[in-house]
């Protein structure tokens, strides 16, 4: 079996800058998806139970239908509905957002309801509100807990940023399937986009990794 | 001081306190027993609305907690309390946990709460113990922290929830001699304890409950020397 070099050597510039539109789109999925995974997942939790409706159908909706789906209904309909025009990158944006952070508010809920109950009770024993509590003792230890699940979370998004290729939106899988069109090979251009993937998403862990040991009290 | 007035509480169907009625006063040191399920922890839970109210009323120097109008986090800020199991902040440093709050509820400067901070692990013997974490300290070591914790927002009342019943016997002395250091100093008191010797040396009163109910109190020679109910002698006789 003969592997051309010379076809990736020739897309390479092209493999780059969808790498860094990967990223790109990865970062912003995980910074917004975080955001908003944070509030609707205190949302879920508080106390009025009729409140947290919109939060658990919301969560149901983009949790139980494919990533997949979401994204051609965001692309083809939900952004030319907003912005009159079809945008294949801020399509993908909110899709990863949106969808990280169904996942995301579940981990947020679960770290937060795995702090002993007596954390708040001495933080409100103290004088301190809801809010300071939940800012000074709840939040900062459930977020420790919460990173290895979050860090699960965010190299299923880097993977998953994937799917943008199905509406032309220029990452990595777009430039390898164009590869793949262009001199009908296999195994060039989808290895080569797996190693990307692969460097992705080791250094995200070992950045998690480093995170979670700085945390570490004892 | 505290004026409990026909206390009552129910979990669900499951009535706990059946109408509890106590006063105290200044500078007083009252002590709770009972034994397990008697609603002695949950009465003490009830004085700073850590359980919410089923019926009665709870006045803290005239504040009614239970009227919803009363900012039940400044009548806190007076109301210091220590748990069975500690409830240290365990991601903060000892002087962390104890500058926290009044930092951030009072705002009371930096360099101010660590001076009273580095003054109240003195008190409980835990200077040298400052900036270390919770995870590090022994059972007696970390709830003398929780009660410089409490201090360190200067409360007119403490509020004492078993603070020994988790601890390892060679730990208890040390920390009811810091509570002992607080009764002589005239700190108005709540003690729930399964400590006999302690009530008896410490207690200004004893408030025996059984059922939801004040069975009997009196001053600790005459309920442990001379109780009246059958009840209070039942139970004395199992833990004296």
């Amino acid at each position: 079996m003969d592997f051309r070099f010379d076809i990736i050597i020739e897309y390479s510039p092209y493999l780059v800058k969808g790498t860094l539109l990967t990223i790109g789109l990865s970062l912003a999925g995980i910074l917004i998806g975080t955001i908003l995974g944070l509030f609707i997942g205190l949302g879920k939790i508080q106390r009025r139970k009729l409140l947290t409706w919109p939060f658990v159908w919301y969560i149901t909706f983009f949790r139980g239908t494919p990533l997949f789906v979401q994204i051609l209904l965001i692309h083809f309909g939900v952004i030319p509905m907003l912005i009159g025009e079809t945008n294949g990158i801020v399509a993908t944006i909110v899709a990863l957002s949106l969808n990280a952070a169904a996942y995301i508010a579940e981990i947020f809920r679960a770290g937060i309801q795995s702090i002993d109950r007596g954390q708040m009770e001495a933080a409100r024993s103290l004088g301190m509100t809801h809010v300071q509590a939940m800012r000074y003792v709840i939040l900062p230890q459930a977020f420790k807990r919460m990173i290895p699940p979050l860090g699960n979370e965010f190299i299923v998004l880097i993977k998953e940023s994937s799917l943008a290729a199905i509406v032309a939106t220029p990452e990595i899988m777009y430039w390898g399937r164009a590869m793949a069109g262009q001199y009908y090979r296999v195994w060039e251009p989808y290895l080569t986009a797996a190693v990307i993937y692969l460097i992705l998403t080791l250094s995200l862990s070992f950045l998690l990794n480093l995170l979670e040991r700085r945390l570490k009290t004892e | 001081m505290i004026k409990v007035a026909n206390l009552q509480k129910s979990f669900g169907s499951h009535k706990v306190l059946n109408g509890i009625n106590v006063e105290v006063q200044p500078q007083e040191v009252v002590v709770v027993i009972g034994p397990s399920g008697s609603g002695k922890s949950t009465f003490l839970r009830c004085i700073n609305l850590l359980e919410t109210i089923t019926d009665g009323h709870v006045l803290i120097e005239d504040i009614d907690i239970t009227d919803k109008g009363s900012d039940i986090n400044k009548v806190r800020e007076e109301v210091g309390m220590v748990f069975q199991h500690f409830n240290l902040f365990p991601h903060k440093t000892v002087l962390e946990n104890i500058m926290l709050a009044p930092r951030k509820v009072r705002g009371v400067p930096e360099q101010q709460a660590r001076a009273k901070g580095m003054e109240l692990l003195k008190k409980v013997g835990l200077e040298d113990k400052a900036e270390a974490y919770p995870d590090s300290l022994s059972g007696g070591q970390k709830q003398r922290v929780a009660i410089a914790r409490a201090l360190a927002m200067e409360p007119k009342i403490m509020l004492f929830d078993e603070p020994t019943s988790a601890l390892d016997p060679e730990m208890v002395g040390e920390v009811l001699e810091v509570i002992k250091q607080l009764a002589r100093e005239g700190m108005t008191m709540v003690v729930v304890t399964h400590e006999m010797g302690f009530a008896r040396e410490v207690g200004d009163r004893v408030i025996f409950m059984d059922g939801g109910l004040v069975v009997e109190e009196n001053k600790p020679d005459e309920i442990f020397e001379n109780p009246q109910h059958e009840r209070t002698k039942a139970f004395l006789s199992k833990v004296l």
